[in-house]
């Protein structure tokens, strides 16, 4: 057997991927450390296993973001040796120098490795999955003449805490396919699991938990319209509890994003599905839900400011970025003020009770009490609810008129979100091509009235900016700078306005209504 | 794909180890090599212990591309893989005066895996023959080994006399001195007179005559890998990156 030779690095990080570019097979598996000994059992008899670890070790970690994007998409990230390898189930390993403190993609230097994390979410930190020790080695299959007739790199990773495991990356040698079908039945018979499979994490930390900011939530349509609720409600609050920690630590701002969404949608049920409980409770619910969601407000607003920096300074000539460097410092420290507020009091004696006290509610279910509502089909209640909402959506739109004043295309943004939660909500229960054809045109609205109503909140927050400036040094520079963004987001409001009458021309059209008939009316007239 | 072909027109003089040790270099440096073992009498199979193919007769040779892709072995190495010798080669003369365009049936065969490889290194067996002349025709670069002997300086000029009446271009060639003693007063001279007379023609690179060389036979692995520090290792480095640099101007 040969030594292991530190390979030349040939340039292209990715040498294997293109060896591999004639459809020879490459793999990449992970098993438990403790079972590698097991290869050596069972298979062909000429066929000798030998196995060689290269001396000494090196820290490893593993990284992902809170939405396991990584795992999802059947790919590992490992920092190890100084360097970052992106190993995907296809047994490409990409690998570049590892940037260790970044903690964006965009951050990473430039690479093969930063060049195919391009698809991942731009606002989502990466975060240590686990870290700990780790070893290279290689295995072999060698033939009677010592020739070798399928290798596998070899990865053993020891975390700190958890289990060790090893990545096998197989590569099939060209004109030895039995050999590697050998190997690949070895590896089966020890339990070992392609990368595709997705549990790697799991299998180094049992209690590694994923992570969805969208629930699955089966409401059938037999279902009550109580328990509906019950079970939507009930999938949402630990999305609320998820995102806790992310938002106290500040890591990225989509912890506190998703932890909006998911009161939102809790309190879309609480108000849309109208007598399901007790009428005193529901306003109870209500009161206390927006008690959760009011204090996040200023530290989402601040966020949403602070992400579209790169662009407000796009809108303005570069003589006014002086004036928008200043208003980002302020709006930077208000932030900063924002967030330690919001995290003192999620780490606070009386959220933590109130939230335990509602997830309590919601899984016990024992003192929840029913309204009138309560007994209704779920599909008659979703039924009803969302034509009711669409009728409601088509009468406004048929007065839509280039003079809408703002505040009745805000009132317009609000019904179609709460549709499109309706539909959500409810979806599974019918026919999905049609629905996908509804939410795709009720999408394409959305994201007009979205962009509209950040023209209109955009404005009025720089104007209230300005008003808040007090005695600042340099405020005539920063009023200057906003009064140039006041007139690009004005002007871009006008041509969002434009977007969203075309988009409702559509979506309360004929063709519209006929799928709303058909989906939620029993194909009757809505 | 280049294509360069290690040849000599003479035995012994170090051409398979030149070969052997060209393809673990290119392979090494990133680049998908194949090394095809065109010589029955060569070892570059054997130096990688990949078997000779039995099914891979002359006739399926030039007829059936597809198996030509079949017989290819992968090596011990990343990046590198073998075409094994089939015994039969050493028909292909025969087999070759018998065809009409034989000449262009080489490179019809490379071409078949031309999308697989960056680089095809064929060990070429040691005399002027059809094949030879295929081989020539079909490469970009024909490397050739020389012991510094007086005998030597006939067997290059006979080398480009071929070359000349076959209309092939001499330029192609880039000839090295091998199995160098430096003790020896003969090989000075020789290499001397070579190198002035032909100064276009003659890499400066030098293979000494060293045991780790021979002792190839023994590891079965290319003295690059075995004992990369080693002097034959570097100067096989040495020579890939002058031939290198040589093909790229």
């Amino acid at each position: 057997m040969r030594p292991i030779v530190e390979k030349a690095d040939p340039g292209s990080s990715d040498s294997s991927a293109k060896v591999r570019g004639r459809g020879l097979t490459q793999e990449t598996f992970y098993l438990r450390a403790t079972r590698l000994a097991r290869l050596s059992r069972g298979g062909d008899r000429h066929l000798t296993l030998v196995l060689e670890w290269e001396e000494g070790g090196h820290p490893f970690t593993i990284r992902d973001n809170f939405n396991q994007s990584l795992r999802a998409s059947q790919r590992l990230l490992l920092e190890a040796g100084g360097r970052a390898h992106l190993l995907s189930a296809s047994g490409r390993v990409l690998s570049q120098p590892a940037t260790p403190e970044a903690r964006f993609v965009s951050a990473f230097a430039e690479g093969p490795v930063k060049a195919a994390l391009a698809d991942l979410p731009p606002l989502r930190a990466l975060l240590t999955v686990t870290s700990g020790a780790a070893r290279c080695g290689r295995l072999a299959l060698v033939d009677g003449g010592g020739k070798t007739r399928v290798s596998a790199n070899l990865r053993e990773l020891c975390p700190i805490d958890g289990d060790s495991i090893v990545l096998v990356t197989v590569g099939e040698l060209r004109g030895y396919g039995g050999a590697l079908r050998d190997l690949l039945s070895r590896l089966h018979a020890c339990d070992a699991m392609p990368l595709a499979a997705g549990n790697l994490y799991r299998v180094m930390h049992p209690a590694s938990m994923s992570y969805t900011a969208r629930p699955s939530v089966e409401v059938r349509r037999e279902d009550t319209a109580f328990d509906a609720a019950n079970a939507l409600i009930g999938a949402h609050l630990p999305i609320v509890r998820a995102n806790e920690p992310g938002i106290v630590a500040d890591i990225d701002t989509e912890f506190l994003h998703d932890y909006r969404i998911a009161l939102r949608k809790i309190r879309s049920v609480l108000s849309l599905f109208k007598g399901v409980y007790a009428p005193e409770q529901t306003v109870a619910l209500k009161a206390r839900f927006a008690a959760l969601m009011a204090p996040t407000g200023p530290l989402r607003d601040d966020d949403v400011y602070l992400l579209e920096r790169r662009s407000f300074y796009a809108m303005v000539p570069d003589t006014m970025h002086g004036g928008l460097d200043r208003m980002f410092e302020r709006v930077g420290q208000r932030r900063l003020a924002a967030w330690a507020g919001l995290a003192d009091r999620l780490r606070g004696k009386g959220y933590i009770r109130e939230i335990e006290a509602l997830m309590d509610l919601f899984s016990r279910r024992k003192t929840l009490l029913p309204g009138p509502n309560a007994d209704r089909m779920s599909q008659d209640l979703a039924s009803e609810l969302i034509r009711k909402r669409y009728r409601r959506i088509r009468r406004i739109a048929a007065g839509l008129t280039a003079g809408m004043p703002d505040d009745e295309v805000h009132a317009l943004r609000v019904e179609c979100k709460k549709l499109r939660y309706l539909i959500e909500f409810f979806g599974p229960m019918f026919q999905q091509d049609v629905l996908h054809d509804i939410l795709k045109s009720l999408k394409k609205l959305q994201d007009s009235l979205g962009s509209f109503n950040d023209c209109v909140v955009q404005q009025a927050g720089l104007l209230a900016f300005l008003d808040d400036l007090g005695d600042e040094p340099r405020r005539l520079e920063i009023a200057q700078s906003i009064g140039a963004l006041v007139t690009v987001l004005h002007q871009r409001q006008i041509v969002e306005h434009e977007k969203i009458v075309q988009a409702f021309a559509h979506f309360s059209g004929d063709g519209m209504r006929q799928a709303f008939r058909r989906l939620f009316h029993d194909g009757k007239d809505i | 794909m280049q294509i360069i072909a290690c040849y000599s027109n003479k035995g012994g003089v170090g051409k398979t180890a030149t070969a052997v040790n060209l393809a673990y270099a290119f392979a090494a440096s990133g680049r998908r090599t194949l090394l095809c073992d065109l010589d029955p009498q060569g070892a570059s199979g054997f130096y990688f212990r990949v078997k000779p193919s039995g099914k891979l007769t002359e006739a399926r040779f030039f007829g059936d591309t597809d198996r030509v892709a079949k017989s290819i072995r992968g090596s011990d190495y990343d990046n590198l893989d073998i075409l094994p010798a089939n015994m039969a080669f050493r028909d292909f003369d025969i087999f070759l005066s018998r065809m009409k365009d034989g000449r262009s049936q080489l490179k019809k065969v490379l071409k078949s895996v031309k999308s697989d490889y960056d680089v095809a290194l064929l060990d070429c067996p040691p005399n002027i023959s059809m094949l030879s002349e295929n081989v020539f025709r079909a490469a970009d670069a024909v490397v050739v080994p020389l012991i510094p002997t007086t005998l030597s300086q006939r067997t290059f000029e006979q080398l480009q006399t071929f070359f000349r009446e076959n209309n092939l271009q001499e330029k192609k060639i880039h000839a090295f001195f091998s199995m160098v003693q430096g003790v020896k007063n003969l090989h000075h001279d020789v290499i001397a007179e070579m190198t002035q007379a032909w100064p276009e023609r003659f890499m400066q690179s030098q293979i000494p005559f060293a045991s780790e060389i021979e002792r190839m036979g023994l590891t079965r692995a290319p003295v690059l890998a075995t004992s990369w520090q080693g002097p034959a290792s570097q100067a096989y480095q040495a020579l890939s990156d002058e031939l290198d640099r040589r093909m790229n101007e």
